[in-house]
């Protein structure tokens, strides 16, 4: 599903943010990305979601190889990997239930269709009911599940997010990694950075750990 | 098919609600380029209103030559053989105009018989009009012709009918010059407008434009909003041109025909035909689309 070989990634003639990365994650897998900040988790994460190209190596997400993606095939890729970055990045002028029908908006669904499947993944993450609500009026956790629902309102089959938990209390936490854990079970594969190694213990399957340009690769315990 | 015209509907509902969100700065823009579209509109109606009107005056030149009040009565006939034996290439036709006959026209203009009466005798020359035949270098042919017989025996006087009628049709010629550089002006006015317009959009879109690329809206969807923006910017400021154009010539139409009136004459001003103004509004609206295009592509670069 996700297989990364030799990738760096810098910006501009900065030193490599990531350094010949190798790994590979099989469809259905959950698996945490850990290490501390500044690391790389983030950068990682949007090289799978084709928000950023690889500077050398292969990235291959869901059959396409990203390094020899023209540019303006990759939305088609992001349509199938949902994104919850650690900003919310929610538009908070729109409803709660317009911001989850955006990405169906953007796959020309029509209003009805895409509203029907909005308030069936607004009920997956429990927020039945706060459709009409502005996001402003939304709790952080709140916040933190509608992202997630306008990630998985597209069905995608790789769904990443990045520091999902912080800022959150630990019953909101644990709620959210319920979610995420949900979706997993239903076959969709899964992977989060974080750097909260008591909650990666309770879920993942496996763990990637980057700390600065050294990388591993080690099992994790599922609860 | 269907996918792309939801797309299209979205995007046009967008535009509509960012231009509702910014009432004001929206009218200001819009404001600002209908007044710079209905200077060359209304420029363009005074050429439209005024060539039909050069058209119906004789643009041939007509050389009238007066002979002396005492000449003799066979003079302008003599006159009239000799243009017609040594320049019957360059003449198109050849007419006497007797003194009694220019009295007895004159007579019937009211605002001439009153001062008529009073005269004793007729104070009019007899009169040989020249027509020239069509060719080149009119104009300096009838110069030529007129300096010639203005040297022969018993003419007082010639005059060059039609040369208020050139000099008229070398300001047209100017003021349609002048009129292109005032619409490419104005061109740029929308560009730079609209370019400026939907550049502040689009930062103040920043957010949105992210988290639509995010969930993988393509350029093309990101764009849209915006390219409406630029095409009804540019097509409602048109019509608020004409809208004001129209306005404006109502009154200056009322002064103008009191103006041509006394000349006993009618003009008026009109707008160009609805299709050109059609042709008009499409165009400034492809105007304002090519720089919203432009623009978003320079300033959504993050």
């Amino acid at each position: 599903m996700i297989q990364f070989q030799h990738v760096f990634k810098s910006y501009g003639r900065s030193r490599n943010i990531l350094a010949d990365i190798n790994f590979e994650v099989s469809a259905g897998e959950f698996v945490f990305v850990s290490g501390p900040s500044g690391a790389g988790k983030s950068t990682l994460l949007k090289l799978i979601a084709g928000l950023e190209p690889p500077t050398r190596g292969s990235v291959q997400v869901n059959g396409q190889r990203l390094e020899k993606m023209r540019p303006r095939s990759r939305p088609y890729l992001r349509r199938a990997v949902g994104v919850i970055l650690q900003d919310t990045h929610l538009l908070f002028d729109r409803s709660v239930v317009d911001n989850v029908i955006l990405p169906l908006v953007v796959t020309g669904h029509s209003r009805t269709v895409a509203l029907a499947r909005a308030r069936a993944a607004l009920e997956k993450v429990d927020l039945s009911g706060k459709e009409d609500m502005k996001p402003i009026e939304l709790s952080g956790g709140e916040q933190q599940r509608l992202a997630i629902a306008r990630a998985i309102v597209n069905r995608p089959a790789i769904l990443i997010a990045d520091e999902p938990t912080a800022n959150l209390d630990h019953a909101s936490a644990q709620r959210i990694m319920k979610v995420f854990q949900d979706f997993n079970q239903v076959g969709v594969t899964t992977l989060i950075a974080s750097h909260d190694h008591a909650l990666m213990s309770g879920y993942a399957s496996r763990t990637l750990h980057i700390d600065q340009s050294r990388f591993s690769d080690f099992p994790g315990v599922r609860a | 098919m269907k996918t792309l015209l939801r797309q299209h509907r979205y995007a046009l509902i967008i535009t509509l609600r960012r231009l509702a969100a910014q009432p004001f700065s929206s009218l200001a823009n819009i404001l600002v380029m209908a007044l710079a579209l209905a200077l060359p509109l209304l420029g363009g109606t005074i050429l439209v209103s005024a060539e039909p009107v050069t058209r119906q005056l004789s643009v041939t030149p007509e050389v009238t030559a007066y002979l002396q009040v005492d000449a003799p009565e066979t003079a302008a006939t003599q006159l009239a053989q000799r243009v017609r034996q040594e320049q019957s290439e360059r003449v198109q036709d050849v007419r006497v105009m007797r003194r009694a006959d220019a009295l007895a026209e004159l007579r019937t203009n009211p605002a001439w018989s009153a001062a008529l009466s009073v005269l004793p005798d007729n104070p009019l020359p007899d009169a040989v009009i020249i027509r020239l035949a069509d060719g080149e270098d009119l104009a300096q042919r009838a110069s030529a012709l007129a300096r010639e017989i203005g040297t022969w025996e018993r003419v007082d006087r010639v005059q060059l009918d039609s040369a208020w009628v050139q000099r008229l049709e070398a300001l047209l010629r100017f003021a349609r010059i002048g009129l292109l550089f005032l619409a490419v002006c104005v061109a740029a006015v929308v560009l730079a407008t609209v370019f400026n317009t939907v550049r502040m959009q689009a930062l103040s879109q920043r957010e949105e434009i992210g988290v639509a690329r995010l969930v993988g809206a393509t350029e093309s969807f990101v764009r849209r909003p915006f390219l409406y923006l630029g095409a009804l910017s540019g097509a409602i400021a048109a019509i608020v041109a004409i809208a004001l154009a129209r306005a404006i010539l109502a009154p200056l139409n009322g002064a103008l025909a009191s103006l041509a009136r006394s000349y006993g004459a009618e003009f008026a001003l009109h707008l160009p035909p609805a299709s050109l103004l059609i042709v008009g509004i499409v165009v400034t609206a492809a105007l304002g689309a090519l720089s919203a295009r432009w623009s978003v592509t320079r300033n959504t670069r993050f």
